[in-house]
């Protein structure tokens, strides 16, 4: 029930701090000032996990991103049954909700104790309604790590082609 | 087994969740009253500070500015509508009628001593019987006004301030109250309450700006066709028209009697209700398709019933009232339902 007292400013100010500078290490938020990042963390909401509890849950929806302030996540695939990958402090997962409302593509769990910072659409949305500027800033900075992650699936995409036709090349 | 996916018990939810709503009204009837007043102001009027805070104005700024504004047309509409009020209910108190009104009364008078004697009406005065009603109705007017007038003051001082901290403190209010869901409950929870924010919102949005229009519509028009009392008949009408089916009647009614006790001419009744078929028209045909969202619907016999409940608890307000907070639990309820079928939980 501490939510429903009011912290005192030193704290919040602190706190504040500390998500800043998580932040600030990230690259979608990579363009923000200090009073920029200060207005996305006070959206922001702090979840504390502990080890094997769930996060998210494959195929339900997807209402944003969550990142890791402290402590370490798995990304599991429940179809396959094989963990896709381990996250630690300053990682980041499910970005790709903040976008649109497919349902969640992988599990993810807790692997030690975590605290976590979530940020959600509908407070994406409500920040490009309120401060149109920042809300761009965001949504770019977004934009450019999936063009990233686009140029990297493609470059893959490639090489994989490259080795299959070396690979039919030589069996002929 | 319960679950929430089905129909019936989603019905039964329904009926609990209002019936724990009437209990909790009744306990904290008139706090409760102003801080639903005041959360809908804000519920309605938030998307307007969110359009200041778009143009560079900090939301405490912008929420003051909205403050200033609603607090100075309170004060403009009640220096311009006092004396207005005040002259219509002296002249019900005064009992005052025409020639023409006389001579109708009379007529009616004499079918209803020669027709109804068997009845026991054989020695009716109905212009006794109609100024002793027009008195009593402008004293419990005049009493309302005395007696709740401290009470009314204290309404009009805290709904605003009110819905000030609802809006400015807003946001930092749902963080607050989702912080205390359970981890595996939460992004259901905000999913949830984005869901219902936006229908909610729309739903209030488009009801507030279908009573005024449809009001002030009904106003000007009496205003113009010379009805007395219209300064009280039309807000009246703005928002009997929530109620559906019998909010035009219940606006349009009180409207044709007037009418016709200031002339005595029965026509003018024929005008009236005429005007308000107008009326009803354009509201069906162009406010209501622009302003108000379909997306909730409520079955009309479950509004008369909850406008029922409220104005036996609460008066004239708990029937206004009774139309959003059943929208509201119309809302709460299916978004719940859907929300919940897209969630695994075990």
């Amino acid at each position: 029930m501490k939510g429903f007292f009011k912290q005192s400013p030193q704290h919040k100010d602190k706190q504040e701090g500390d998500i800043c500078h998580v932040l600030k290490g990230m690259p979608i938020f990579q363009q923000l000032t200090r009073r920029e990042l200060t207005a996305v963390a006070r959206i922001l909401h702090e979840r504390v996990y502990q080890p094997e509890e769930i996060i998210f849950r494959e195929n339900e929806p997807g209402m944003g991103m969550y990142i890791i302030e402290s402590g370490n996540v798995i990304i599991l695939s429940e179809a396959a049954k094989m963990q896709l990958s381990e996250l630690n402090a300053g990682g980041f997962f499910g970005e790709m909700s903040l976008l649109d409302a497919a349902p969640r593509s992988a599990t993810a769990k807790a692997r030690t104790e975590c605290r976590i910072f979530g940020f959600f659409q509908p407070d994406l949305f409500g920040l490009i309604e309120r401060n149109p500027q920042l809300g761009i800033k965001i949504v770019l900075g977004l934009s450019r790590l999936i063009c990233e992650r686009l140029r990297q699936t493609n470059q893959r995409a490639y090489e994989f082609n490259e080795a299959l036709q070396q690979m039919k090349q030589s069996q002929k | 087994m319960l679950s929430l996916k089905d129909r019936s018990t989603q019905k039964m939810l329904f009926l609990l969740i209002g019936a724990a709503l009437l209990i909790i009204l009744m306990f904290i009837g008139q706090v409760a009253k102003m801080v639903i007043v005041a959360a809908l102001l804000a519920y309605i009027l938030d998307p307007l500070v969110t359009r200041m805070e778009a143009r560079g104005i900090s939301r405490t700024a912008a929420a003051s500015i909205l403050l200033l504004t609603l607090i100075t047309l309170t004060i403009v509409g009640l220096m311009i509508m006092v004396p207005t009020i005040r002259d219509q209910v002296s002249s019900m108190s005064s009992g005052s009628q025409s020639v023409k009104t006389e001579q109708a009364l009379m007529r009616l008078q004499e079918v209803v001593r020669t027709k109804l004697a068997w009845l026991g009406y054989g020695d009716v005065d109905l212009k006794a019987k109609l100024a002793e009603f027009k008195i009593t109705l402008s004293q419990k007017f005049v009493d309302f006004i005395v007696s709740d007038f401290i009470e009314l003051i204290i309404t009009l001082v805290t709904i605003p301030f009110l819905m000030f901290f609802l809006i400015k403190d807003g946001i930092a209010l749902k963080k607050t109250l989702i912080s205390v869901v359970p981890n595996r409950f939460f992004e259901f929870s905000l999913d949830l309450i984005y869901k219902m924010d936006q229908q909610l919102g729309n739903y209030l949005r488009g009801q507030f700006i279908d009573a005024v229009s449809f009001g002030t519509l009904a106003t000007i028009s009496l205003g113009i066709m010379g009805v007395p009392y219209f300064f009280i008949i039309g807000p009246f009408a703005g928002l009997a028209n929530l109620i559906p089916y019998v909010g035009p009647f219940a606006g349009g009614l009180p409207a044709a009697i007037a009418a016709v006790m200031e002339t005595g001419d029965i026509s003018r009744a024929g005008h009236v209700v005429l005007l308000f078929v107008v009326l009803k028209m354009i509201d069906d045909f162009a406010i209501q398709p622009i302003a108000v969202s379909t997306s909730v619907h409520i079955h009309p016999g479950l509004v008369l019933v909850t406008c029922l409940i409220g104005g036996h608890l609460f008066g004239v307000i708990g029937m206004l009232l009774a139309v959003p907070v059943t929208g509201f639990c119309k809302v709460v309820i299916t978004e719940s339902a859907q929300t919940l079928k897209q969630y695994r939980f075990t």
